[in-house]
C-alpha cells in the first residue's frame, strides 16, 4: 500500500529556499544573510534521501536495518536520510514506554552520520524539540519545550523524541537516529494517554496538512543541525571554547521556546518509574545541563534525565 | 588476574599504610590560588544527593573566568605546591594531594579493583543496563550473569540521547557493579567489574580474607600503639 505521506528531497528544497529561508531572514533575531545560507547548506543533508513507508514496526529498528543492508552491499547511507510511516505496529518510547502511532501523526526517524565534535553531539537532542516547536508555533500553536526536548501545549505532549547511537556492524561508523513521533491529526488516545497527550487538530479543530506540516518540521531541522554545525565552526575558529559561553544560537532559541526556566519540577532519571527530587530550574548551562535548586539551597546540575512540572 | 594472590602482602600494604593518595591536578589552565593548606582536612561532597559540594580546595582563574574546584574526596591535604601559588599552570599540572583514609569495605572494593577486569566510563553520563542483561540481573543476580565481547550492556544517557556500549574485554561474570542508574559517573570511573568464571572462588576468598583479617590486624595495630 503506498504511504499517504510522501515529502520528497525537492519538495523539501522547495520549502527551505521558498519559506524557510525567508522567515529567518526576515527575523531581527536570526544571523546576518549569509550566515543564513552557510547554515542551510551546512543542514541540507537532512532530507537528502526520504523514505515514505505505509506501516512499519518501528522506523528506529528500520534504520538500523537499513544501514547494515546498505552496508552489506557495499556502500554506506546517505547522512540525514528520512524515513517516514504512516502507522508504527509497536511503537516504543524511552525505557521500553508504550508509545501510540496510528495513522495521522507524523512517525519517523532521522539517520546522521556522527561527525559531531563532543559539545555538538551533546546538544543533538535539543535540535528535535526546537524544530517541532517552531514547526508548531508556526500554525499559531501557543507551545513551549519542556527540558531536553518535550513539546507541550497546556500541560499536554504533543511529541515525543528518542536519540539513540547506532555503531554499524560492517564499516563501524556511528550513525544517530533520531527518532520523532508529531501528534498531528490521531485524535484518539490510550485511555492512559488521554489526560497527557494531545494532537494538533485536537487544538486547531481542524485537520492539519501533514505533508506541509512534515516540510515545515524537516526544514527547521535543517536549519537546527545546520546551526550546531556553524556553531562548531565558530568555536574551531576562535581556537578557544569557553564552557560558559552562553550565547550558542541553539541554546539561545531553546531559552526562547522553552518555559522550563523559573520552574518548580519533579525531577527523575526515569521520572514515570522513580521520581528523585523536587526543585526549582535557575538555568541552563553552555552544555545543554540544567541547573536546579534543591530546598536546601544548594544548586545540582543535571546532564540527562526527564522534568515534569509541579 | 594473578592465579596466586599474596594476601599477607596485600593486607599488610594497607595495613601499614590505610590511605589513598588521592592527587588532584588542575582541571584547566589558568591561574591558580589555593584555599586549603598542608593538614587541612577536607569533606567529599555530601547531601542526598551528593549535590552539597566538598571543601573548596583552589580557584583557578581563566579568561578573568574564576573556577572553585572542591574535593571529591575526604582526608587530609599530604602536600601543596605552594610554589605555584598564584602562578599560570596547564591542565593536568599537579596541584596537591589528599591522603585519603580507608574504610575496610574501600580496602575490599581496591583489591578488587587490582584482580578484575574493569569496564570504564567513556564519557561523563548517566549510565543503566541495557533491558536484557537489567532484566536477567533481576532474575538471578548479576554474579550469575556472563557477558562477551560484542555484547550490549549498558547505555549510555547524557541529554537523551541513548548510546549502546559493547562489552570489550575479556569474557565473564559481572561481579561489581560500581554505579547506580540516574546517578551521573565520571569519564573513566568503572561501570562494573569483571571476572572470568572460574576466578568466581578466588576472588570470594579475597573478600572472605580481607573481611576476617582486617579487624583483627587493626586490633593489634591499636594494642601496639
Amino acid at each position: 500500500m503506498p504511504a499517504i505521506n510522501r515529502p520528497t528531497p525537492a519538495s523539501l528544497q522547495e520549502y527551505l529556499w521558498k519559506y524557510e529561508k525567508n522567515s529567518r531572514s526576515q527575523n531581527p533575531l536570526q544571523p546576518p544573510p549569509d550566515n543564513i545560507l552557510q547554515i542551510l547548506r551546512y543542514g541540507a543533508i537532512v532530507g537528502s534521501v526520504i523514505q515514505c513507508h505505509s506501516s512499519m514496526d518501528r522506523t528506529m529498528d528500520q534504520a538500523r536495518q537499513y544501514i547494515t543492508e546498505i552496508e552489506k552491499s557495499g556502500k554506506s547511507v546517505a547522512s540525514g536520510t528520512v524515513i517516514l510511516a504512516d502507522t508504527l505496529v509497536r511503537p516504543k518510547g524511552r525505557f521500553a514506554r508504550t508509545w501510540h502511532a496510528p495513522v495521522g501523526g507524523l512517525w519517523g526517524c532521522l539517520i546522521l552520520a556522527d561527525t559531531f565534535l563532543t559539545k555538538a553531539r551533546t546538544l543533538l537532542p535539543l535540535t528535535l524539540g526546537v524544530s517541532c516547536c517552531e514547526a508548531v508555533r508556526d500554525l499559531g500553536i501557543d507551545a513551549s519545550v519542556r527540558w531536553v526536548n518535550d513539546v507541550l501545549t497546556d500541560g499536554r505532549k504533543l511529541a515525543g523524541f528518542l536519540v539513540e547511537s547506532f555503531h554499524s556492524p560492517r564499516y563501524g561508523e556511528d550513525f544517530h537516529l533520531l527518532g520523532f513521533g508529531i501528534n498531528i491529526n490521531n485524535n484518539c488516545f490510550p485511555a492512559a494517554l488521554t489526560n497527557m497527550a494531545v494532537s494538533l487538530s485536537q487544538i486547531l479543530g481542524s485537520p492539519v496538512n501533514l505533508h506541509d506540516f512534515t516540510l515545515s518540521f524537516l526544514a527547521k531541522m535543517t536549519w537546527n543541525i545546520g546551526l550546531l554545525c556553524y556553531e562548531e565552526e565558530q568555536e574551531l575558529r576562535t581556537s578557544y571554547c569557553s564552557e560558559e559561553q552562553q550565547n550558542h544560537l541553539l541554546l539561545e532559541q531553546w531559552k526562547n521556546l522553552s518555559d522550563t526556566l523559573g520552574r518548580r519540577v519533579l525531577y527523575g532519571y526515569d521520572i514515570q518509574q522513580k521520581p528523585l527530587y523536587e526543585a526549582t530550574v535557575t538555568g541552563i548551562r553552555a552544555d545543554g545541563a540544567i541547573v536546579m535548586r534543591l530546598k536546601d539551597g544548594n544548586e545540582i546540575i543535571e546532564h540527562g534525565g526527564e522534568l515534569q512540572y509541579l | 588476574m594473578a592465579e596466586e594472590i599474596d594476601f599477607d602482602a596485600i593486607l599488610k600494604k594497607y595495613h601499614s599504610d590505610p590511605y589513598d593518595y588521592v592527587e588532584i591536578c588542575a582541571t584547566q589552565t589558568g591561574r591558580v590560588s589555593f584555599k586549603i593548606t598542608e593538614g587541612s582536612n577536607v569533606n567529599s561532597p555530601s547531601g542526598e544527593w551528593l549535590h552539597i559540594p566538598g571543601s573548596p580546595l583552589f580557584e583557578i582563574t581563566r579568561e578573568r573566568n574564576p573556577k572553585i574546584v572542591t574535593a571529591k574526596t575526604n582526608g587530609t591535604i599530604a602536600s601543596v605546591r605552594t610554589e605555584l601559588e598564584g602562578q599560570f599552570v596547564e591542565a593536568g599540572e599537579k596541584l596537591l594531594t589528599i591522603r585519603h583514609p580507608l574504610k575496610k569495605k574501600e580496602v575490599i572494593e581496591n583489591i578488587l579493583k587490582e584482580v578484575l577486569d574493569l569496564f570504564p566510563a567513556p564519557e561523563r553520563a548517566k549510565y543503566f543496563f541495557s533491558l536484557d542483561i537489567q532484566s536477567r540481573i533481576e532474575k538471578k543476580g548479576a554474579r550469575a550473569i556472563t557477558i562477551k565481547p560484542g555484547d550490549e550492556i549498558i547505555i549510555m544517557s547524557l541529554m537523551k540521547r541513548d548510546t549502546p556500549i559493547y562489552y570489550t574485554g575479556e569474557a565473564g561474570v559481572i561481579h561489581s557493579i560500581y554505579f547506580t542508574p540516574g546517578l551521573s559517573v565520571d569519564q573513566g570511573q568503572p561501570l562494573i567489574g569483571i571476572c572470568a568464571s572460574d576466578k568466581l572462588p578466588l576472588i570470594q576468598k579475597v573478600i572472605t580474607r580481607v573481611k576476617a583479617d582486617w579487624d583483627k590486624l587493626i586490633e593489634t595495630a591499636n594494642l601496639e600503639e
